[in-house]
């Protein structure tokens, strides 16, 4: 296993702010059928979506990925991420074949330490879900480690 | 239906977590993270050569488990956070107990603690965090 240097500090810092592109996101039957499926449960009724999907489906609606979000915060690796916490609130449900609006940004980015000493970069992601109406349906928070392997 | 602070909710079950969900699930998000679709990779790494499930589908158990008991559109927030990861096999149960009742909007809302055990091992939790959860107008409150 290779170890890399951190990137500058700095860098980091200066992702505060950074605006994803946006744009929509429509969840088809088959898409929230496999996603349901995945989680064990049966389908949802009337259409509604399960709210699992408010994990991607806010990345991929921003137009940004999750490997995108890895490389903004200069990942090591892929075994370098961790999460902290997902926070998600929900206004409204979701429901397949509604075109939904998403916007992004990061809200929070610096450099922290374990008590142990081993170093960090915590970047913080909000996505802000509306309908076609511009109600706002859910917003999620997205809080992940990016773990270095050098100090 | 239980909605006072104390009792607990009633437990959801994933019997065995599925090395093939993960693979469908990682197509669904686009996640081309090896570490859920590749056991090679992952026991190349030293993690063993169980394939590591995504959060969200972690997540989704407790989802799956406060639809069951507060209905499909009950959950008004869920905060996780992902002290260990699960693995493909494991039997997981996500369990959880209600902190406090209030009102709000006109609305009875139940703040709850939630987490999933692996194995059955109490100690063993894999996910932790909390939920709000709006109760139905029950008449047995």
């Amino acid at each position: 296993m290779t170890q890399k240097a951190p990137p500058d500090e700095r860098e980091i810092a200066a992702l505060v702010g950074h605006k994803f592109p946006g744009g929509h996101y429509t969840v088809e039957h088959w898409e929230n059928f496999l996603l349901t499926e995945c989680t064990g449960a049966d389908l949802l009724p009337d259409g509604q979506v399960h709210p699992v999907v408010l994990f991607h489906m806010p990345i991929l609606g921003a137009g940004t990925t999750i490997a995108e979000m890895f490389a903004l915060g200069q990942a090591d690796s892929d075994f370098s991420i961790g999460i902290e916490s997902y926070d998600w609130r929900m206004f409204k449900p979701l429901k397949e074949d509604v075109r939904y609006r998403i916007e992004a940004h990061i809200t929070e980015a610096d450099r922290r330490a374990h008590d142990d000493g081993r170093v960090y970069d915590r970047i913080q992601f909000q996505f802000d879900i509306a309908d076609p109406a511009g109600d706002a349906v859910a917003q999620t928070i997205i809080t992940w480690h990016y773990n270095r392997s050098v100090s | 239906m239980t909605t006072s602070p104390g009792p607990f909710i009633p437990d959801w079950e994933m019997k065995s977590v599925s090395a093939a969900r993960m693979r469908t699930m990682a197509a669904i998000l686009r996640d081309p993270n090896p570490v859920h679709w590749d056991h090679r990779t992952v026991a190349r790494w030293g993690f063993g050569e169980r394939t590591i499930n995504q959060g969200p589908l972690g997540l989704s158990y407790m989802i799956n488990m406060l639809h069951a008991w507060a209905g499909p559109t009950s959950i008004r927030r869920i905060v996780m956070r992902f002290p260990k990861p699960v693995l493909d096999g494991d039997r997981i149960t996500a369990k959880g107990w209600i902190t406090a009742i209030r009102e709000e909007n006109g609305e009875t809302l139940a703040e709850c603690d939630i987490w999933l055990e692996r194995n059955g091992h109490s100690t063993d939790r894999p996910l932790e965090g909390e939920a709000t959860v709006v109760l139905p107008d029950t008449t047995d409150r």
